[in-house]
């Protein structure tokens, strides 16, 4: 009996190995790469990121135009961005260095949170990089503790999208919608929906985007200068926020989406007539041919608020490196490409019109040449004029746990509730919830 | 008994690979998640807060939101499909019956998509100008569309929906393959006796097939309970909370928002105390020892 | 009253299977559409399938992340299978009460959420992958290693166990069998339905896992088909066309073992309900 349990044991632990075997053949490049550090070959650099047209490309270009001395062999890992979150979240809670990347792409709201959740776990760069060739609302929401632990990438100035010819059929000219209010837009956007049948925006109720536009442009945020002490109830530029959000509902000039391919489809099948947003949206608004020549970029509606301005930032990431083996070479890549060349900024807005928020990068050709799907007008030169613009605030560590109490919040808001209450349940809230 | 109690131990054997990898891969993570639910704090800086994460769960809305959510969908979504799949399978039962398989294949394909793929699907089936809007509109039903997935009320409907397309086909098999086995004199038998049609699946049918129907239901619940690719796929637990699910919640709490892995933990075990608790709920309703 | 019932029979199976099989009508065209018309929700069949497909096949590494997940969804089926029997046979044939307690606390693992889990048991692979880097975190036997092994198929076969035979075993005995040899020789071709039945289960479960391979796996050459799905989505301007095409492509291996076995499949599961 004992003989064939053996069998049976040794059978199973066969079966384990050959199942091991097939991926062990895979690893032997991966495992090479972790340790070889330490050996005379170039370093080998792992980087995660998301988007293939834009973040890996822009990694892929950055390679070819690094000319550091270590020399390097960059390998980038591309992931959904909710994902590369799960997984830093996972590695880095377990202690765990294995299988994490020398270089991380981070969103910027999430960035505090990041840091502040393992305070050892990122390689600051402050000796590797000049703040203040960079945007200042990006190194703001990079640093933490007096270091500058990540280096800030792509910009996410806003703008409104518009549709001229819409504009036009409702009696309207592009400088009519150039520097306005937010009570200014809703009035004309009631105009062009009379005019047109058209919807003025279109709009997810469960996507915060456009308050987080509206708050920063009166450099405001949902928490005090602090961080982490929430500033909902007496906060002005979130009150009309609020007022104006309701106000778009109720003048009926919102389609409402739940959804990315939904929000594109909104302006792809030319169902809305405008669209405030981030100026990565020009790929999408692009790739409707149809449309071209009937769009304008002009800055985003202000708030009436103390402080309110016509610049913004919606989204945008930056680079992190990770205190692990391999972090000088990491850093030195970034510092040597994104944080320096001046000439590569140039190639990233020609090959895939990233704009960058690296100050003296921001000159030449490519910024000036005007764009003909927007009628000649060079929206490259116009966001990164406007980046310079955009206040700084501090993003602290709970951006989107108070997103999602005040999207509920939001919902009260419509269905009746006064304000008052609904920002003071929020308050509430956000102090129980992030003590 | 020497010899008994030699075959009690061979018996061991057999089970042992399964004891020992489901004790590591399930129970040891578990309890680590128990300890974990005694702790919070940011990321990697947890602290002991004794049953603090457990007082605290009692006044989160949102917590509280989920619970109500989850315990809806499975409410609705479980008696529907489980009726559902059982009339299904007894009009497929009926051996002449013409395209049988064709018709059993087709309600059972739904089975075979991923989660999250169907899930897509069916945000677009629904969504504004969707396929599902046009054909209301279409037939006169409805003259503006429908926000399915922007209204809280319609977006739990939509969320049941998809479930229920997903899941009843898979538990029809179940009921499909347990109806097989009922002897077909005893439906002969009560024809005889004048037994209609809905007599015979009420007398005959349902208790036959009970212990098959608790077992499609307690591992309906379960799924249900721990409903997450569907809630975040279709409507991300928006508008509002509207759809939230705990799973979801735990989710976020973990990943989404600044990471407190001690809560979730403690999110997560009132799954696993539901779960125990209708399980027995549903043995006890079944009266079944087994 | 019997011919009225019959049409009312087929019209509401004709209703129940154009409802199921609507998605996946819209799949497909999807996936012979642009991204444009893909997000505008167009029902006809359009003319980009073959660049939707080259894109697919260019842009990403599709045949990587095909070969990833069959490795690991053939290996895991495989697996599953053979450790859930042994356990569903050892409970039922040699039941006792200590092994009856033993396998309704198995039952208990049913009901952990596993997002509940996750963080925990990434960090027991990081300690699995000090010692034996070839089980541990980034490899393929890490991504189905904590899921072969559920309550579910133990279930699954102690149930079909239940019909089995019993003298089929001492007729075994009686040959002079081993109890092992009694299980390999007897038990597994007897059950070949029952078997089977599984494996398309096992097999779908595989084949769709995302949650976890998404934390264990990190190199690209390590992907499997649903984190390439993922990664497609996440993109500034993502491209519909193509992902209808992704999803398309990862539908059909389900699709197939389903078709192909499917008699067995009903047949196998009619063990598993039997009281």
């Amino acid at each position: 009996m004992k003989k064939v349990l053996g069998v049976l044991v040794t059978l199973l632990l066969l079966i384990t190995l050959a199942a091991c075997g097939g991926s062990e053949d895979e690893d032997t490049s991966g495992d090479n790469g972790g340790e070889g550090t330490e050996s005379d070959g170039p370093t080998e650099v792992t980087a995660w990121a998301w988007d293939p047209n834009f973040n890996i490309r822009a990694l892929e270009l950055a390679e070819e135009a690094y000319d550091g001395e270590t020399e390097l062999d960059l390998e980038i890992i591309e992931n959904a961005q909710d994902d590369i979150v799960q997984r830093l979240n996972t590695g880095l809670s377990s202690g765990t260095t294995q299988g994490m990347p020398n270089i991380v792409l981070i969103e910027d709201y999430r960035a505090q949170s990041f840091l502040q959740s393992y305070p050892e776990a990122f390689y600051p760069l402050t000796d590797y990089i000049n703040p203040d060739d960079f945007a200042s609302y990006k190194v703001e929401a990079t640093s933490f503790d007096g270091e500058n632990y990540g280096l800030p990438f792509d910009s996410g100035v806003t703008g409104l999208y518009v549709r001229t010819d819409y504009l036009e059929e409702a009696g309207y000219t592009v400088e009519d919608v150039t520097d306005i209010t937010w009570s200014e837009y809703i009035e004309i956007g009631k105009d062009v929906k009379e005019a047109t049948g058209y919807n003025m925006i279109t709009m997810d109720p469960n996507d915060f985007g456009l308050v987080r536009m509206m708050l920063q442009s009166a450099g405001s945020w949902y928490f005090e200068e602090d961080g982490s002490t929430p500033n909902l109830e007496g906060n002005p530029a979130l009150r009309e926020a609020f007022e104006v959000h309701k106000a778009m509902m109720e003048a009926d000039i919102v389609r409402l989406h739940s959804d990315w391919s939904q929000f594109v489809g909104g302006f792809n099948s030319g169902d809305v007539a405008s669209v405030p947003t981030g100026n990565w949206i020009t790929p999408s608004v692009k790739a409707e041919e149809s449309q071209a020549g009937n769009w304008a970029v002009v800055p985003q509606p202000r708030l009436e608020v103390d402080g309110g301005t016509t610049a913004s930032n919606l989204g945008g990431s930056s680079w992190y490196v990770l205190n692990t083996d391999g972090k000088e070479a990491a850093a030195e890549f970034l510092a040597n490409t994104f944080g320096s060349n001046e000439e590569f900024y140039t190639t990233l807005v020609e090959e895939i019109g990233a704009l960058g928020t690296y100050t003296p990068g921001t000159q030449g050709e490519a910024f000036e040449a005007g764009d003909e799907f927007f009628d000649g007008q060079s929206i490259i030169q116009d966001f990164s004029n406007w980046t310079e613009e955009i206040p700084p605030v501090n993003y602290g560590m709970h951006t989107y746990a108070i997103d999602d109490i005040l999207v509920v919040e939001m919902q009260h808001y419509l269905d009746g509730r006064s304000l008052d209450e609904a920002l003071s349940n929020a308050q509430d809230q956000a102090e129980t919830q992030l003590r | 008994m020497k010899q008994l109690m030699k075959k009690n131990n061979i018996g061991w054997l057999f089970i042992i690979v399964s004891v020992i990898a489901i004790g590591m891969f399930y129970f040891y993570p578990m309890f680590d998640a128990l300890l974990l639910s005694f702790q919070s704090g940011m990321g990697a800086n947890l602290e002991y807060v004794g049953f603090g994460n457990w007082s605290r769960l009692f006044n989160d809305p949102t917590f509280i939101q989920a619970l109500i959510n989850t315990t809806t969908y499975l409410m609705v979504q479980v008696p529907i499909m489980i009726v559902l799949a059982l009339f299904f399978s007894v009009l497929l039962n009926d051996e002449t019956l013409k395209f049988r398989g064709f018709f059993r294949t087709a309600i059972f394909l739904p089975a075979v998509t991923s989660l999250v793929a169907y899930s897509v699907i069916f945000k677009y089936m629904f969504s504004g100008d969707g396929i599902v809007n046009q054909l209301l509109i279409n037939l006169n039903l409805i003259d503006v569309p429908i926000a399915f997935l922007s209204d809280g009320f319609w977006a739990k409907i939509v969320i049941i929906v998809a479930i229920t397309w997903r899941w009843t086909g898979y538990n029809m098999i179940f009921y499909l393959s347990a109806l097989q086995n009922i002897d077909k004199s005893i439906y002969e038998a009560a024809r005889i006796d004048g037994a209609s049609s809905f007599q015979q699946f009420l007398k005959i049918t349902v208790p036959m097939l009970k212990p098959i129907i608790l077992f499609t239901t307690i591992t309906s619940t379960i799924g249900t309970l721990q409903i997450f690719d569907e809630v975040v796929n279709i409507t991300n637990g928006g508008p509002g909370n509207s759809t939230i699910s705990i799973s979801q919640y735990i989710y976020d709490l973990s990943f989404k928002y600044t990471p407190n892995f001690g809560y979730a933990a403690t999110v997560s075990y009132v799954i696993v105390i539901l779960v125990i608790i209708l399980s027995v709920i549903q043995f006890k309703v079944a009266g079944d020892k087994e | 009253m019997k011919k009225f019932k019959r049409p009312l029979t087929y019209l509401f199976l004709s209703i129940a299977t154009l409802i199921s099989i609507y998605p996946f009508f819209w799949m497909i065209v999807s996936m012979t559409n642009e991204s444009v018309d893909v997000t505008q929700g167009r029902q006809l069949p359009g003319t980009h399938l073959f660049e939707n497909l080259s894109k697919l096949f260019d842009q990403v590494d599709m045949v990587t992340a095909l070969t990833n997940s069959a490795i690991i969804a053939i290996a895991s089926t495989f697996l599953t299978l053979l450790i859930a029997s042994l356990a569903g046979y050892g409970f039922q044939m040699y039941r006792s009460k200590g092994k009856d307690i033993v396998f309704n606390i198995l039952l208990l693992s049913m009901m952990i959420p596993f997002a509940s889990i996750m963080v925990p048991l990434y960090r027991l692979f990081g300690k699995i992958s000090q010692t034996a880097p070839f089980l541990g975190i980034d490899t393929l036997t890490a991504a189905f290693l904590p899921t072969i092994t559920t309550a579910f198929f133990i279930f699954f076969f102690k149930q079909n166990t239940k019909m089995f035979p019993k003298d089929l075993i001492e007729a075994g005995r009686i040959d002079g069998l081993s109890e092992i040899g009694i299980f390999f020789r007897i038990y597994v071709p007897t059950m070949k339905t029952t078997y089977a039945a599984a494996a398309i289960i096992a097999f779908m479960n595989s084949w769709n896992n995302f949650l976890w391979p998404l934390v264990v796996l990190q190199s690209p050459d390590k992907q499997t088909i649903p984190l390439l799905i993922s990664n497609l989505g996440s993109s500034y301007a993502p491209d519909y066309g193509m992902i209808m095409s992704a999803i398309t492509i990862a539908t059909l291996p389900t699709a197939l073992v389903f078709f192909f076995m499917q008699k067995h499949f009903v047949a196998g599961m009619m063990g598993s309900v039997k009281g």
